[in-house]
């Protein structure tokens, strides 16, 4: 077995040091009525080659797309050719979490970095080194707005929040007891402000809104954050697409107290979902309730600066069933690509990227709207993604869509808004293949 | 390789006008600005302005600051730093696999299906359990799943338990869990052979502490369930988890064990078979995925049939000659991540398993042991074996042997480094006061762990001969000893040098 540094006459002097005949006898501490009896019924070991092989053969049974135009909370955007190159360095990947600050200023810079670019994204002033996604950071970040307003126990959540966000907070609040998480309705795409107003009381410690939400709308966080502080309770944003912050104006210079969200877009892959990159950010007054890791600055014996792990007294390891949270390990390489990735682009790559997302979006959509199957949902403004409503049968349009190679917008329809699509266009969605899909759909009998 | 000097924060390296990505050519007109005026994007503060060469200096030269498991053994226990096999990475970046939507229809992803179901499958056989799901993203996300599915468990039966046991000897992330579903935490204490106790403990300071058969007398129905590493942190089985299960089951409580030790167990035993009715395993421990600097990992959860009906949704199950997503699951606790788990890392444990295949696993745990009980025989004398209950994986040690002159756990953890080796797990469990705690995997040769026990011994002859410099240690580190307290006092949790804007 190629991984295993197995040699008879090496093993046979670590059991003589030990003093036991086979490895075997040091497993006399396992009562014998609990020991495997038998081999386990696996297949046995394979070579490099053999498993490339087969996992190649799993790999070929996916469908292969030319162009996709899906989002819905995972994102293909192009990767600098570097990020891939510097996070496949053994020291960034290899590593565990930085525990001993004098051989890890790598890993504790490079969270210290990514800190304060999060921050700078979101307009606010404190951060974590991760979360595991954005959902489970918007569940968090419900519990953290719950812990800043400690004594009101109500959570109000747009019914704009990407679905699959929506069910982890349920999961997430659903134990505990006294919590109620109460949904604000949509009208014409937008968190719904006369049913807000309905829904806020001197219970509801926040309000967790899309920004832009999962129907790709942007909603006008500094209108709604009004209301929401008129009652006491914490506007907490939730981005599903983290490029859309070099287009739109940060969640915390237009109100928002707490911005979680997803930030996969920066320099990851959909990957079926994962690994992805929650974040969560909130105000200085807000630091002792994060959950997770947080980096700080400090100096050495000699006085030279580095990073450290600290405010760690919130944490499981310190505070056991007293913690913010139970999160250990987190998302860092994911974070890390994210960071490079942001360093590459900069403040012109960000902006320009994010603007050519929204040019790329507003052509798919034009040319969508052009083809005769679809007709518009509502005209709130959007990022990169938008819903249309389709004249026709929506299933024959995903299937003609597949069949020409491209991966159609999402059928809204199990999500309960029937007959609706969700699209997508980002850098890599080409004009030659928006034009050519607008034909394929422009065929079909809508 | 040396660096000149510290590397500064990107920050201070930029310059306006410098670029690390040129934009694509746009072929679409441009984007008309539809925000209202208060949503466009105002000015960035502190994003860098820097080249594609300066980015990948920066981290490069980052990178020498840092201890890979590429750089020799990583010994710290409870954290499995084994070798991680470049294969899993090639076949996680196939783009098939890492190009895949998640939310594209099921007859495109059936490769992806296939690998997970088949996952699942060896997941089944390891642990002996009925189902697993592969959605939690880490050992503590994997740990709420599985409270989670008692707390269930329990609501189906019209029940409301309020209490979680745990051993004083687990790690925070099971009081913790616990707590986060919503439960009091009841801690049982440990037994002079490290276990956990079932009779009541008088602590040194004449504190008492009722073991576990009190606890399940007195709490009875209050009590949910139990969360029990198993082998537990100290490296030592629980011998006495089947007596466990029993008088948990016998008061309707159910058994959680905490799977991070896996790698003392797998092919060797089941907790399946000793009673166990869910567990976490951590592909990124036991099944080899990068620590990649602090996670992404993943912690699958296996139970029981009678626990299956709750797991997170959707479940991959296999439908005639396909795969597909099973959302529609009643009893289901819901969602625990946005989609399905840290996919890429599944893919990643998936290659560790086919490579080993059955036999290879069961000669890496055998390794393992072999190789942590050689570094327990050769340390023992050196360093103070607390408790002297056989281990398998890892072994605890502590520094009551070299106290007297003045040297503790930490000194030792920063002599290491300045020889050239990652330090063990320090100060925990918390019940060994000054704990080292040794992991040493089965990726390590006779060679390395030699050299580990080497640089061990020189350690604890200079703390006779000149402890004055293990406390100055390390200072052949990029950096001395950090200042903690003072980045916990006055805390600098961002860049702030910005110009105001
Ligand atoms: C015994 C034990 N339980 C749980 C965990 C938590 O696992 P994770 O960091 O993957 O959340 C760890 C990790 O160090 C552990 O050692």
């Amino acid at each position: 077995m190629r991984y295993l540094p197995l040699a008879p006459s090496e093993d046979r002097a670590l059991l003589d040091v030990i003093g036991v005949d086979r490895a075997e006898d040091l497993l006399k501490s396992i009562p014998e009525a609990l020991r495997l009896n038998r081999g386990l019924e696996l297949p046995p070991h394979a070579s490099e080659l053999d498993v490339l092989r087969t996992m190649e053969g799993l790999a070929g049974a996916n469908r292969p797309f030319r162009s996709r135009f899906l989002g819905a909370g995972a994102y293909s955007h192009y990767i600098p050719a570097a990020v891939d190159h510097l996070a496949s360095r053994q020291e960034w990947f290899t590593s565990y979490t930085p525990y001993q600050p004098e051989i890890s200023q790598g890993t504790l810079q490079a969270i210290f970095e990514y800190q304060t670019m999060i921050c700078d994204l979101t307009g606010l002033e404190v951060t974590n080194a991760s979360m595991y996604d954005g959902a489970t950071a918007a569940a968090e970040a419900a519990l953290m707005g719950l812990r800043l307003n400690r004594h009101r126990g109500t959570v109000l959540a747009s019914e704009g929040l990407h679905p699959h966000t929506l069910e982890v907070i349920r999961t997430f609040l659903a134990p505990r007891e006294g919590l109620a998480l109460v949904e604000v309705s949509l009208k014409d795409g937008l968190t719904d402000p006369e049913d807000l107003r309905a829904k806020l009381s001197e219970d509801v410690a926040c309000v967790l809104v899309g920004y832009p939400n999962f129907l790709g709308c942007v909603e006008d966080l500094q209108a709604l954050a009004e209301p929401i502080h008129a009652a006491g309770a914490l506007l907490v944003s939730v981005t599903q697409e983290a490029l859309a912050f070099g287009w739109l104006e940060a969640p915390g210079h237009v109100g928002a107290d707490l911005a979680a969200g997803e930030a996969m877009s920066f320099g990851n892959r959909t990957s079926f979902g994962g690994p992805f990159l929650g974040f969560l950010a909130a105000r200085d007054s807000g630091k002792r309730e994060m959950p997770g890791r947080l980096i700080g600055q400090t100096h050495d014996a000699d006085g030279r600066p580095g990073c450290v792990l600290t405010l760690a007294s919130r944490e499981q390891h310190i505070r056991r069933e007293r913690a913010t949270s139970n999160i250990c390990s987190n998302q860092a390489l994911i974070a890390l690509r994210a960071n490079i990735f942001l360093q590459l682009a900069g403040p012109e790559g960000l902006r320009g990227l994010a603007e050519q997302n929204a040019a790329k979006a507003q052509y798919l959509r034009e040319k969508l709207l052009d083809s005769g199957c679809f007709e518009p949902l509502w005209e709130a403004p959007f990022f990169n993604e938008f819903a249309l409503r389709c004249q026709g049968d929506v299933e024959a349009l995903q299937h003609a869509c597949r069949e020409a190679g491209f991966q159609p917008g999402l059928d809204l329809g199990p999500y309960g808004w029937d007959g609706a699509v969700l699209w997508c266009a980002t850098e890599l969605n080409t004009r030659e293949d928006m034009d050519r899909l607008a034909e394929v759909l422009g065929a079909l009998p809508c | 390789m040396l660096n000149r000097n510290r590397e500064p924060l990107i920050f201070e390296s930029s310059v306006v006008g410098k670029v690390g990505m040129d934009l694509p050519h746009l072929d679409v007109p441009e984007a008309r600005d539809t925000r209202p005026e208060h949503l466009r994007r105002g000015p960035f503060q502190a994003l860098p302005s820097v080249s594609e060469v300066e980015v990948i200096r920066h981290f490069t030269r980052l990178s020498h600051d840092n201890y890979g498991v590429d750089d020799g053994i990583y010994p710290l226990g409870s954290c499995t730093m084994k070798h991680n096999p470049r294969l899993n990475e090639r076949v996680a970046s196939l783009p098939a696999f890492a190009e895949s939507h998640p939310l594209s229809a099921q007859e495109d992803v059936q490769g992806n299906l296939a690998a997970l179901f088949m996952l699942q499958e060896w997941l089944k056989e390891i642990t002996g359990l009925a189902a697993v799901t592969l959605q939690p993203s880490a050992g503590a996300s994997g740990e709420l799943t599985g409270v989670m599915l008692i707390r269930a468990h329990h609501v189906a039966q019209g029940a409301s338990r309020r209490v979680i046991l745990t051993p004083d000897s687990a790690h925070g992330t099971n009081p913790a869990t616990a707590a986060m579903a919503g439960y009091e935490v009841v801690e049982v204490p440990s037994a002079p052979d490290g276990t956990i106790s079932f009779e009541d403990v008088v602590d040194h300071t004449g504190k008492h502490h009722p073991g576990l058969i009190s606890l399940v007398e007195t709490l009875g129905a209050e009590i949910a369930g139990a969360m029990i590493t198993n082998p537990n942190t100290l490296g030592v089985f629980e011998h006495r988890i089947q007596e466990v299960a029993d008088l948990l089951h016998g008061i309707g409580a159910l058994l959680y064990m905490d799977g991070a030790n896996m790698n003392a167990l797998v092919g060797v035993a089941r907790p399946g078979d000793f009673g166990v009715d869910v567990m976490h395993l951590n592909l990124h421990k036991t099944f080899s995925t990068p620590h990649g600097g602090g996670g992404p990992g993943a912690g699958p959860v296996a139970c029981t049939a009678q626990l299956e009906p709750f797991l997170p949704r959707p479940v991959v199950v296999r439908d005639g000659s396909g795969y597909r997503m099973d959302w529609d699951r009643r009893q289901s606790i819901g969602k625990v991540h946005g989609f399905f788990g840290n996919f890429g890392i599944a893919i990643r444990a998936l290659t560790y398993c086919l490579s080993h295949g059955g036999d290879g696993l069961r000669a890496a745990t055998l390794r393992a042991i072999v190789n942590a009980n050689y570094l327990r025989r050769r340390l023992e004398g050196t360093y103070h074996l607390p408790i002297q209950s056989p281990t398998l994986h890892e072994v605890v040690f502590n520094d009551a042997l070299l106290s007297s002159a003045g040297v503790h756990t930490l000194d030792v953890a920063k002599g290491l480094i300045d020889r050239g080796f990652h330090p063990p797990t320090i100060y925990f469990p918390l019940i060994v006061p000054g704990a080292l705690m040794i992991e040493p995997t089965e990726s390590e040769s006779k060679a390395e762990l030699d050299a580990f026990v080497a640089a061990l011994e020189d350690i604890a002859r200079q703390a006779q001969s000149d402890p004055e410099a293990l406390h100055r240690a390390p200072v052949r580190a990029p950096l001395r000893r950090m200042d903690e307290t003072t980045a916990a006092r006055k805390p600098v949790l961002r860049w702030t040098g910005f110009r105001p804007q």
